[in-house]
């Protein structure tokens, strides 16, 4: 029977997101990604120094922290020409690999999780049959009977005050929940590590600037943090140790937590393999220059785009080609709303259009989303640790290859099994084991720079004004956890005369655009089965594979949109 | 004849050269506050730190000198009354002050004859005190900041919830350039008048003599 | 009495610490916790035992609400060291709704947050994260179909008080900066007269989250504020009297530009643009992400985060002072006085010589005795 479920908000996301999809037959077959919130931040942009820029659109996102300002001073640095110092391309390859190890971390464990992992199923587990698992699969420490039960008696100590805080109301005991007690004590367990792990290994960003979230010490034209070995109050021997240390740390929680994990989990959810693929376009900017020459023929994470899922045919990527539409977003284009437009002339004008809260459902013929929709050459494009883990396969980038080669091996599945949701899922540890172990490699060029004297890490060529042109434009590019970020800045007269930024998340979760055709969210949700509309623990599973960052909501329609069914807390 | 009339009394002379010697060094130490253009070579050295004493030492002695000045204007002569800073109170005051006007703005050829301020002049002045109070006050509103609770703080801690910091910081900074530009005006306009009235407007501020011919008033 | 002689300060009832341990919580983590808060509050350390007292028993209810955010403010809670992130939601609070970490999600989630309010109403403590806007009717941000505005204003009513997380929450933050496009308010302007604590600065610092948290818990009222509603346990000072580079700023050592000899060295920031002389926060002596730093100690100028309207104020933030309205990027206040002065001179000057060439404009020319 057609039916109509909402569920708003998506929780253990960024933001606010709200979808709204029609069952048939016990599986969707529309939906439609909303976001709800709108802060206006490139209209606050305009008319500011363009040396402040990257304060503001890191303000962006405090979850994928640090990202926004390296596209914002990428943008700056392309518009005005600057080269930075190569201790200024570690620094900054280090903050960003460390952020997205991080962040993939926290993804697996606390946002996407409990999505697989069924917290209350775990209080059944046996403590000594768990680490018997455990012990299989890694030779992570923590891993005696003692230990789990040591977890299994915090956990119901925690239950038994009746009092589940965070963990009350959610869909535990759904049928789609397919892991014994001991793999999700495991995940519990392993939920509470990376709670402590996170905050230990991001101190890096604090180290190398000042705190996190929001860093701040990126600078147009290199990195506010001074290196000088002989300086207590620079980066010198003693603080490269510590990063050294978090560094290992972290790649030793991914190796033998993490992807351990990951594999554990994943055969259970095999049919998820074939679930959640979506648009099958991919695009990544790439990303982590392993040199200063210019272009882009040095990034660790290649430039690229997949089109129909051909894994053998990377294509090159050219920004130009990249157009944004309003056609169902909550914006107006003087050009009118099928218009297409360039982000250099992007237009940020909004208009609200949806219903007056408070409302049940959004007018999804029309606009219903705070998200433009952007397109490829007209084509909706998805990106993520996914599209930038495919070109990079495409591509064979060894380091890509062989991790990828050893999950699909592990799991006995074919390259095929990437275009999923699992598939999404596997990439991103993929990603983040890559940058876990290659982390270390640009610490040890940083080190080795400041053996050899090379302390520069700011170029103040252009840093004052009166230096630049009359008129300027710039791309900043970035591979942030979620995908290909893009910044693009127009400054006249040395003030921003237009920003616009095109963020993971936009390609991701944008709205239809003129032709109709859904975008990534919309696209990859339909054929996903939903057992029981009541609670649609499906919907989250795809929408998290794809690491959200945006606030929204969820609603589910029938067929023809009369017989309405809420779906409500039991 | 021409008489010899005590018009600037001691207070008002002394108050006169507090506040110029406390505009200099007050413009001086501040520029330096708000832009360090002299760095030191050794942590050792303290010049921010003699800067800012100076700065504010100088802004209480500019305190007490323009308090004494407006006290003064209710207890001196004529002159130094709050009185003489609203010429165009009066019909006199108006029409001289058009005189002036016109005079300087080459329009009328006649001074108007004062033994004390010119209209223009003492309309100016009303401006420059209003600029010194306002400059007092956003000053010890910034330095309370450094005492939250304390005196100053207490006493004008309200601006900065109301205005903010930095748009005082700002305005502190923008009149003291005001200033600034009313020292070369005043400075030329006692030159120009000494040497057209002939009656003593610059010796006048040192001693407190004028000289002056009745008929002509 | 323990031979530790933290245990011996700390002073807390055996049987708090026994049931303490029953739900497996390290005792030392927990006097250590118990007496690093009563530091962080300022208070002596006879009170211990009553800020251990407190946070025993009490897992408060908690909401934990996000409008015009960006989740930093979640985030740097999730960075929480003293006490941990897993230990303040498994032990000591009871953290009925936050959108970032809870399990359920759409109308379970709501509902959560409905059923908290009702059943704690008068007895929770609400925690907002972003900015509210007021503009198209509220329709800039939704949750659950609902404004933001209108969610604000019952969870605030209902709840024992409020805490501001971050400078939107606080005062408006980003979405507010000029010219506000959605007509971004902050809690105290939505429900005034509540009782509503702010803790501003992007994002907001953890330790200072907890600070207060046990302060509620333990007196049972909201820590002493200053005018702008901000505890002064952490905003009683300026970044400038407190920092580590204080001395170089009144010796007169000044970083001229980053990466020179000077910034190297450690000097005072001022030059570059820091904002610490003009903020009210406790990072030089908490710093972040358990003490490891924090602006200014890794190179970077304050840019002035929990003062109200800092995107306006302090920026741009490379800058000594805001930018003059009505003048562009290029002119700063100074340059603008030059001009003026030297526009005064020249016009004087100018004056001055066509004086000169006046005639018959002095007066007392028949006095005039010309001596040989």
């Amino acid at each position: 029977m057609a039916q109509r479920i909402a569920v708003d908000p998506i929780t253990r996301i960024e933001g606010h997101l709200r979808i709204e999809a029609r069952l048939d037959g016990g599986k969707i077959a529309e939906a439609w990604s909303s976001s709800t919130a709108f802060r206006g931040i490139e209209t606050i942009l305009k008319g500011r120094d363009p040396r402040d820029a990257h304060h503001f659109t890191q303000r962006f996102c405090g979850v994928c922290t640090t990202v926004h300002s390296m596209a914002s001073i990428r943008a700056v640095e392309d518009a005005l020409k600057i080269q930075i110092p190569d201790n200024a391309r570690l620094i900054r390859n280090l903050i960003m690999g460390i952020q997205n190890v991080q962040d993939h971390v926290i993804h697996f464990y606390h946002l996407h999780a409990l999505d697989w992992v069924d917290i209350v199923s775990a209080l059944k587990a046996d403590p000594a049959k768990t680490a018997q698992i455990a012990q299989s699969i890694s030779d992570w420490p923590n891993s005696s009977p003692e230990y789990f039960q040591q977890v299994r008696d915090r956990i119901a100590a925690f239950a038994g005050t009746g009092r589940l805080g965070p963990f009350q109301n959610a869909y535990w005991g759904h049928p789609a929940y397919k892991l014994p007690p001991e793999v999700n004590l495991i995940g519990v367990a392993h939920y509470l590590e990376a709670l402590e792990w996170q905050k230990d290994v991001i101190r890096i960003h604090a180290i190398l600037g000042s705190k996190n979230p929001h860093p701040q010490t990126f600078l147009v034209g290199g990195m506010a943090i001074p290196v000088d070995p002989d300086s207590q109050n620079a980066l010198n021997a003693d603080k490269i140790a510590l990063i050294r240390k978090l560094l290992r740390k972290a790649r030793a929680f991914v190796e033998q937590v993490y992807i351990p994990d990951l594999l554990a989990v994943a055969p259970a959810y095999l049919d998820w393999a074939g679930i959640g693929g979506g648009t099958g376009n991919y695009l990544s900017y790439g990303d982590f220059p392993m040199d200063n020459s210019p272009g882009t023929g040095s990034l660790f994470f290649p430039r690229g785009i997949i089109m129909g899922k051909d894994l053998a045919n990377v294509q090159p990527m050219d920004e130009k080609k990249i157009s944004e539409y309003v056609t169902h977003s909550w914006y107006s284009y003087s050009k009118g709303d099928n218009a297409g437009l360039h982000p250099y002339d992007g237009e940020t004008s909004h208009k609200y259009t949806g219903p007056r809260p408070p409302y049940e459902f959004l007018d999804t013929d029309g606009k219903y989303s705070w998200v433009k929709s952007p397109r490829y050459l007209d084509q909706p494009m998805e990106v993520g640790p996914l599209a930038r883990v495919l070109v990079a396969y495409g591509k064979g980038v060894p380091e890509v290859k062989a991790a990828v080669d050893f999950v699909l091996g592990k799991l006995g599945a074919p390259a095929s099994a990437l275009f999923s949701t699992l598939g999404r899922t596997a990439a991103r540890g993929v990603d983040c084991l890559v940058l876990a172990q290659k982390n270390e490699q640009w610490l040890d060029q940083l080190a080795n720079n400041m053996g050899r004297g090379i302390y520069e890490t700011f170029n103040k060529e252009k840093w004052d004004p009166s230096t630049w042109p009359r008129e300027a434009q710039g791309f900043g590019y970035h591979e942030a956890p979620r995908g290909a970020l893009g910044h693009w800045i127009r400054i006249e007269h040395g003030q921003i005369a237009n920003y616009q930024a095109v963020v993971p998340s936009t390609w991701n979760a944008g709205p239809r655009d003129p032709k109709g055709q859904p975008g990534p969210y919309e696209a990859a949700l339909v054929g996903t089965p939903i057992a029981d509309p009541q609670k649609p623990l499906e919907i989250l599973r795809t929408i998290h594979s794809f690491d959200p960052c945006l606030a929204c909501a969820v609603h589910v329609l029938d067929g023809t949109g009369t017989e309405i069914v809420k779906v409500r807390a039991l | 004849m021409l008489e010899i009339r005590y018009t600037w009394e001691w207070p008002v002379r002394i108050t006169h050269w507090v506040n110029v010697l406390c505009m200099i060094l007050l413009a001086i130490t501040g520029v330096y506050i708000g832009n360090p253009f002299m760095t030191a070579s050794e942590t050792s050295q303290y010049i921010m730190g003699w800067m800012r004493f100076l700065h504010f030492s100088f802004a209480y002695l500019f305190l007490v000198s323009v308090a004494s000045r407006i006290l003064w204007m209710f207890i001196g002569n004529h002159h130094a009354s709050w009185r003489a800073f609203f010429p165009w109170l009066t019909e006199d005051g108006r029409r001289n002050f058009i005189k002036m006007f016109r005079y300087y703005t080459f329009t009328g050829k006649q001074i108007s004859y004062e033994v004390g301020h010119n209209p223009v002049a003492a309309t100016a002045y009303l401006g420059i005190f209003c600029l010194f109070l306002f400059q007092i006050v956003s000053g010890f509103t910034l330095y309370g900041q450094m005492a939250p609770g304390g005196f100053w703080n207490s006493l004008t801690g309200w601006l900065l919830t109301l205005i903010g910091s930095q748009w005082l910081r700002l305005a502190h900074h923008g009149v003291m350039w005001l200033l600034a530009g009313f020292f070369i005006n005043h400075v030329y306009s006692g030159w120009l008048m000494d040497v057209k009235e002939r009656n003593g407007t610059m010796s006048g501020i040192f001693s407190g003599y004028r000289f002056i011919e009745p008929k002509d008033l | 009495m323990s031979s530790d002689p933290i245990l011996n300060l700390a002073a807390i009832p055996e049987e708090i610490l026994t049931r303490v341990e029953a739900r497996g919580i390290s005792r030392r983590d927990f006097i250590k916790f118990c007496t690093m808060t009563t530091a962080a509050l300022a208070l002596p350390v006879t009170m211990v035992g009553k800020v251990a007292a407190a946070v025993a028993d009490a897992r408060v209810p908690v909401i934990w609400v996000e409008y015009q955010s960006c989740s930093g403010d979640s985030e740097a809670f999730l960075r929480a060291n003293q006490p941990t992130a897993a230990e303040l939601i498994l032990d000591l609070i009871s953290l009925e709704y936050a959108e970032v970490v809870m399990a359920a999600a759409g109308h379970q989630a709501e509902a959560a947050k409905k059923q908290a309010m009702e059943k704690y109403q008068g007895k929770y403590i609400l925690v907002v994260e972003g900015s509210v806007p007021s503009g198209a009717d509220g329709a800039y941000c939704t949750i659950g179909g609902e404004s933001a505005l209108e969610g604000c204003r019952k969870l605030v009513k209902n709840a024992a008080a409020t805490i501001c997380v971050g400078t939107c929450a606080s005062f408006g933050g980003i979405p507010a900066a000029a010219p506000n496009p959605t007509g971004a308010l902050s809690v105290m302007e939505v429900v005034p007269g509540a009782p509503i604590v702010n803790l501003p600065g992007c994002p907001v610092n953890a330790e200072n989250l907890t600070a207060t948290i046990v302060h509620v818990l333990t007196f049972g009222k909201l820590p002493a504020t200053d005018g702008l509603g901000r505890p002064k346990f952490a905003y009683g000072k300026r970044i400038h009297d407190n920092c580590e580079r204080r001395s170089h700023f009144d010796a007169g050592q000044y970083a001229q530009s980053f990466g020179d000899p000077g910034h190297r060295q450690g000097h005072c920031l001022y030059q570059l643009g820091c904002k610490g002389p003009e903020t009210f926060h406790n990072c030089p002596t908490i710093r972040y992400n358990e003490g490891t730093s924090w602006p200014i100690m890794s190179g970077h100028g304050c840019i002035g985060c929990s003062e109200p309207g800092f995107w306006d104020t302090m920026s741009p933030f490379y800058r000594r002072l805001p930018k003059v309205p009505g003048f562009g990027i290029e002119d700063t206040a100074d340059k603008i006085g030059i001009g003026l002065a030297a526009a005064t001179a020249v016009a004087f000057g100018l004056h001055g010589v066509a004086s000169c060439f006046r005639k018959h404009d002095a007066m007392e020319e028949d006095k005039v005795v010309k001596e040989d």
